[in-house]
């Protein structure tokens, strides 16, 4: 087959794009694949694709940045996605031409944005997956009302977890189209993996509020203070820099937990650890908490929806706490610090259990959705038949939606009238 | 295009194997960076040979623990004959330098830490230091801060001083007398206002002479995989009599005193 992945921007970090690559990659091996990035601001990828795939741009912002059609807001592209504000009348064309033009037997949309152009634009005879890396209770009633509409145009929807699969067969009538859960998956290491060992907790991410660090340094005081010769890293960039400097330098941790900065990739600064630590208030996925166990590492992760409690068994590979919980989070970081056995024993069962993500399985799933939808589109039919959710539920969800959109639609007219 | 990429892997020793896929028979240049306009003078050329012959797509080089490598940075190249590629950098398996600051040093202080440039190539940054003295913790209270720190090779003898020299002007010094632990090695001295720092505010770089009439030692913190501190360890500053001093980390891992007039 020939397969074509539609990705926001190849150049940049993130979960998104790691996992595009890893799944291109992988599936490189029995395939034809390309990704095509809507955006390009530099000349390399920061993470490394391998030559195997084959890797194409639509909007260099190097030259496009000013152009006319760049300066106009887009049509095709949703204005209730997250990233509306980086698309343009010029990504919409460009977008619809890749697609009008495409060779490819298959395309998979990596975000809500390019699902919805995939759906109304692809050729009658391209199988169409759309993935989403985000969960749908999170999406805005107005993208919601917008992707329940659009997703229709799907044959493929997948998401990364059961718990958003479940929720978007139960909240959207998507008839013909298979919904399924897909988990991100991460290459076999390359290094040993950790051993154990070392007196170093990690965490990895970009440093937003959402991912919590400010709980994680305040958890750590508490470990700092009992085995001062353990320290915490947290690798990433991000707005809340300067605000977690702030906070250690208030909390007198300055020798003990360090902003290391980006690294890509994150492989060799795990298995400098025992610990991993996963602190998000919310988590479609958790990449990195799979990477760490891959690398040995037994993650303590805040039980948030939806992907830790997917991935980490609880006091087997790694703990969960609740969320938010300051305290609960230092127990379970101090009972691993405080025992090398137990450690251990997380860190082998991790190594075990993270297997299920790695490439070969995931790749085989992914290949099997994509066999079927292309085989669907040449037969002609939907994927299956009628819906797989309960169609009450998702129309009381539909009206809920648009009513809440409509509200926020009015609250919004309400205030520009006053400013 | 592919750049070449080499992943790399160090021991506690500080030898360095490098591994880049696919390059058997080609050889790997090091050659120390020369400052701006100056010519190249250190190079150091390994062969790329393939660690047993059932596995022929790798390739690998081994810069041993002996070769004295000048202090500085470090750039790799793969070898073609005579052309040179940069190399990008692979997995660098920088785990055996974590617990450095736990293990005993003897004579010279060799150090060498693989890591990526900001541009994305991969570098050796190196360290040659005749004696050590690592920087420990620093803790920095409302009116001092004292760094402790470990003498490595032999004990401090009774005499041994830190000197404090303001950057721009050698001959304007402070000295203070270290507190010393049991063992002769760790030992820890305080940054209070009895020193008169905000007489001569500026960057003020530490040393410690070992023994009365010793060479100074510059106080550094170099055991451990972080090639360049600066940005990693950042410690608040302390009010310091009419000063504001705050300890930081030079791009070489040396340990300074910025001071600035309280105001």
């Amino acid at each position: 087959m020939k397969i074509s992945f539609l990705l926001h921007n190849a150049y940049g970090i993130g979960g998104t794009i790691t996992t595009t690559f890893n799944l291109a990659q992988t599936l490189a091996r029995r395939h034809e694949v390309e990704i095509i990035s809507v955006l390009r601001h530099r000349e390399l990828p920061t993470f490394v694709l391998d030559p195997r795939v084959s890797l194409r741009s639509l909007v260099d912002l190097r030259e496009d940045k000013e152009h006319p059609s760049h300066l106009r807001p887009a049509r095709v592209f949703p204005r209730s996605e997250y990233r509306y504000g980086q698309y343009s009348e010029l990504t919409d064309q460009r977008i619809a031409e890749a697609l009008a033009t495409t060779d490819a037997d298959a395309v998979i949309g990596t975000r809500p944005g390019l699902n919805v152009h995939l759906a109304r634009e692809a050729p009658g005879h391209v199988a169409r997956v759309g993935q989403e890396h985000l969960t749908l209770d999170k999406h805005s009633p107005r993208l919601r009302t917008a992707l329940r509409r659009a997703y229709r145009g799907l044959d493929v929807l997948t998401t990364v977890t059961e718990a958003d699969a479940a929720s978007y067969r139960r909240r959207m009538r998507l008839p013909g189209v298979r919904v399924e859960a897909l988990p991100n998956s991460v290459p076999d290491p390359v290094l040993p993996p950790a051993d154990g060992s070392a007196k170093v907790v990690v965490a990895a991410g970009r440093l937003v509020g959402l991912k919590r660090y400010d709980l994680l340094v305040e958890a750590f005081a508490a470990v700092a203070a009992k085995h001062p010769d353990w320290q915490l890293r947290i690798y990433g960039k991000g707005e809340e820099q300067d605000r977690l400097r702030r906070l250690i330098t208030d909390l007198r941790l300055w020798n003990n937990v360090f902003l290391m900065g980006p690294a890509a990739p994150m492989e060799a600064e795990w298995v400098k650890g025992s610990i991993g630590a996963a602190t998000s208030d919310f988590e479609p996925f958790g990449m990195t908490i799979v990477e760490a166990m891959r690398c040995g590492l037994p993650v303590v992760s805040t039980d948030c929806p939806h992907g830790p409690a997917e991935i980490i068994a609880d006091g087997v590979d790694g703990r969960l706490v609740p969320v938010g919980d300051r305290d609960a989070l230092a127990a379970a970081l101090l009972e691993l610090v405080g025992d090398d056995e137990l450690r251990r024993r997380m860190s082998r069962a991790a190594l075990e259990n993270a297997r299920r993500f790695a490439p070969e399985p995931v790749v085989e799933q992914a290949e099997g959705l994509i066999a079927e939808a292309v085989a669907a589109r040449r037969a002609g039919r939907p994927v299956v038949r009628g819906g797989q959710g309960a169609a009450l539920s998702a129309r009381g969800s539909a009206a809920r939606d648009t009513a809440l959109a409509a509200a926020s639609g009015a609250l919004r007219l309400v205030r520009k009238g006053r400013s | 295009m592919t750049t070449p990429r080499a992943g790399c892997a160090v021991d506690a020793d500080g030898r360095i194997t490098f591994e880049v896929p696919g390059a058997g028979g080609l050889r790997l240049l090091l050659r120390l960076r020369p400052k701006k306009g100056q010519p190249e003078e250190d190079l150091h050329v390994l062969d790329l040979l393939a660690p047993d012959s059932a596995d022929e797509g790798r390739a690998q080089a081994v810069l041993g623990a002996d070769p004295v490598l000048a202090e500085g940075r470090w750039d790799v190249y793969l070898l073609q004959g005579t052309e040179r590629t940069r190399l990008r950098p692979g997995p660098r398996d920088l785990r055996a330098l974590m617990d450095g600051q736990l293990r005993e040093r003897r004579g010279p202080l060799a150090v060498r830490v693989p890591y990526a440039t900001k541009d994305g190539f991969l570098a050796v940054r190196t360290w040659l230091r005749p004696a050590h003295a690592e920087v420990g913790p620093v803790d920095v209270t409302d009116r001092t801060l004292t760094i402790a720190a470990r003498l490595h090779g032999s004990p401090l003898a009774e005499g041994a001083r830190v000197e404090l020299r303001l950057r721009r002007d050698n001959d304007v010094t402070r000295t203070l007398e270290p507190q010393v632990r049991a063992d002769g090695h760790a030992f820890s001295y305080t940054v209070d206002d009895t020193l008169d720092l905000d007489r001569d505010p500026g960057i003020w770089d530490m040393f410690l002479r070992p023994a009365p009439g010793a060479a100074p030692i510059r106080l550094a913190r170099l055991l451990d995989d972080v090639a360049d501190r600066k940005e990693v360890f950042v410690y608040p500053g302390a009010v310091v009599g009419g000063a504001v001093v705050r300890p930081y980390y030079t791009v070489d891992n040396d340990l300074s005193l910025e001071v600035k007039r309280a105001g």
